[in-house]
């Protein structure tokens, strides 16, 4: 759900959001890359997880996903979705 | 039988397809090893990638392998006599979001070798090239459909299918071009 709402992420970002521990979710993600469904890069030295574009049940699990973040409290799914994505020159104060 | 440092890379592939098969393992060739074949050796690949089209259980495929000699090292298998690598990517046998229905089906001396046809290749290829823009892959289908006759109807049907039609439209002429 925080890749679909996301459209990426890193283990420890996820686990952080969910108060959870780290290992399973890297297991998770393992197991989801493994299976297809999720691919992943590396960005310096954090690998980054989105859904694998190829993933031949891609339409079909996002639409069911939608359909689950749509019933989230509103203030997690804002919290999922209401990120800052644009960039942000470095240094600046806000 | 040819020993395993003798063969080629479409020898190799069907020889362990073919030991797999024997198992009740369906695994079909795609990937780069599909194009060094298609355009006959004009692109070189280690990489034998022998889908797992029917999400058969990996301790199967690893002591099927071993009955063999290929170890498992990360998520791929080595040969001590050989220095092409096998992995199997996980099935539904796909390109992009349709099934492969077609497979195309070559014989050698080490067995029988099913593979993605060359219309397919040049899918599989054109996905890598569609959703992350990688150049490699858009050269690769270009080889395979000079090589071979894709049919270059059904790759702009699917690229329509694939939500790609201006992309499939900006890169027509490069396929075309010695085909049909």
């Amino acid at each position: 759900m925080f890749l679909f709402a996301r459209k990426e992420g890193y283990a420890r970002e996820i686990a952080r959001f969910f108060a959870t521990d780290l290992n399973p979710i890297q297991k998770q993600l393992d197991k989801l890359e493994m299976g297809g469904v999720l691919v992943s890069r590396m960005a310096g030295r954090t690998r980054l997880y989105t859904f694998n574009p190829r993933y031949p049940f891609l339409r079909e699990l996002q639409s069911l996903l939608e359909r689950g973040l749509s019933f989230y409290p509103p203030e997690q799914r804002e919290s999922l979705v209401m990120v800052r994505r644009r960039p942000r020159r470095r240094g600046k104060p806000l | 039988m040819k020993p395993v440092r003798r063969m080629s890379q479409a020898e190799l592939a069907a020889f362990v397809q073919s030991h797999l098969r024997a198992r009740g393992i369906t695994a079909i060739l795609s990937g780069g090893a599909c194009v060094s074949i298609h355009s006959e050796g004009r692109y070189i690949s280690a990489d034998i990638d022998l889908v797992n089209a029917y999400s058969v259980n990996r301790g199967a495929i690893q002591a099927a392998m071993q009955e063999i000699s290929f170890a498992e090292q990360a998520r791929h298998f080595v040969h001590p006599d050989t220095p092409y690598i096998i992995e199997f990517p996980p099935g539904p046998l796909s390109v992009g979001a349709e099934p492969v229905r077609q497979i195309q089906e070559l014989d050698f001396s080490t067995g029988s070798l099913e593979l993605l046809s060359p219309t397919d290749c040049v899918k599989d290829r054109l996905a890598a090239y569609y959703h992350w823009d990688d150049q490699q892959c858009l050269a690769q289908a270009v080889l395979v459909a000079h090589a071979k006759d894709a049919d270059i109807k059904e790759i702009a049907r699917w690229s329509r299918a694939e939500g790609m039609a201006d992309k499939f439209r900006q890169i027509r002429t490069q396929l075309s071009r010695g085909t049909s």
